[in-house]
């Protein structure tokens, strides 16, 4: 008989609950796994068919350990979109924001963009701007922790440039036609270096950290059914 | 394609059901509920297990350590009063589903 607790301490390392909580869950999963490999024995399945054949009741230990993580802390509690969109999300916001003032505050040199008259439309670090794939990362990361898809942590990555859009593409236009027909032909040209400095390049450098991370974990994820195939 | 929440309401009531006449582990939950429902439903481990937990976070079952008949330790479910309590009324809820999609069958096949 293989040695089903080893395997499945393998499988489940880093489930991350307490030592006692982790502990029983491995002991009752092993549990399960002597039984249907019993049972396939028991059938007349020679014992390589039946470690196979108990082993293929779980299809992604990434995915079961996570799933598990999240009903033993108690997540699931709460609404899935919350936990996998808004608060990676908001938190990735929260963070840009720090980092802003942070650059702004204690950095030098700032990079100005103004219009023709010499008023300034924005201003960014370009520290800000190398920072931000970090911030993508850690609201992906967060996202996919909580059972998100990868489009959710996707957009979780860049939510701190989705108000800023949002106001790109509804509130300045509809303003400038509304109150200042004339000038909007004039600025427009300077509204798009403006989408440019807020919203595209923060969002490439977030979307960069947010794919980086989903390049990471499905890395992790094949490396795990890679083991299972070894052991079965 | 049948919904998540669908699947779990199905998989709450065949679990719930198994557990009525009395406690049994995780493996004998999965295996009765096969042989009933004569291999139409199966639960893998990694299906049953994160139920399991979501019910007992729920209070819906209870799970504790016990010595199964062949000496080994197993943790065995049983239904709570909250349980018992939530069985009835899901399975006429069910039941009336299921009434509503035959009623439908047939008025397409007529």
């Amino acid at each position: 008989m293989p040695d089903w607790e080893k395997l499945v301490r393998e499988q489940l390392a880093g489930l991350d609950l307490g030592y006692q909580e982790e502990n029983e869950i491995i002991a009752e999963i092993v549990g399960h796994l002597e039984e249907a490999f019993e049972s396939f024995c028991r059938e007349g399945i020679s014992e390589q068919d039946a470690t196979r054949r108990a082993l293929a009741q779980v299809a992604d230990w990434n995915d079961l350990r996570r799933k598990i993580y999240l009903v033993r802390n108690r997540e699931d509690n709460m609404e899935p979109r919350v936990t996998r969109f808004w608060l990676p999300g908001l938190l990735g916001f929260a963070l840009a924001m720090i980092l802003d003032v942070a650059s702004h505050r204690f950095l030098s040199h700032p990079l100005v963009l103004s219009l023709d008259r010499g008023t300034p439309i924005l201003r960014f670090h370009i520290s800000w701007i190398l920072a931000l794939p970090l911030v993508g990362a850690i609201a992906a990361y967060l996202s996919r922790r909580a059972g998100g898809t990868l489009r959710t942590s996707l957009l979780s990555s860049i939510f701190p440039v989705l108000p800023i859009a949002a106001v790109f593409l509804v509130a300045i236009p509809t303003g400038l036609i509304v109150g200042h027909p004339i000038a909007y032909g004039i600025v427009a040209e300077k509204i798009l270096y403006m989408a440019l400095g807020w919203v595209l390049a923060p969002g490439a450098a977030l979307l960069t950290g947010g794919l980086f991370v989903q390049r990471f974990l499905s890395g992790g994820s094949r490396s795990g059914h890679g083991v299972n195939a070894g052991v079965a | 394609m049948i919904g998540a929440g669908t699947k779990r309401g199905t998989a709450e009531l065949a679990i719930l059901s198994v557990l009525e006449s009395g406690s049994l582990h995780g493996y004998e939950i999965a295996h009765r509920i096969e042989r009933q429902t004569r291999g139409k439903l199966r639960f893998t481990l990694a299906s049953l297990y994160p139920l399991l937990y979501r019910m007992e976070n729920k209070g819906l079952v209870r799970g504790a350590w016990e010595v199964s008949g062949n000496g080994r330790r197993r943790r065995c479910y049983r239904l709570t009063a909250a349980g018992k309590k939530k069985l009835l009324p899901l399975r006429q809820e069910w039941s009336e589903l299921f009434r509503a999609l035959r009623q439908l069958a047939k008025v397409a096949d007529a």
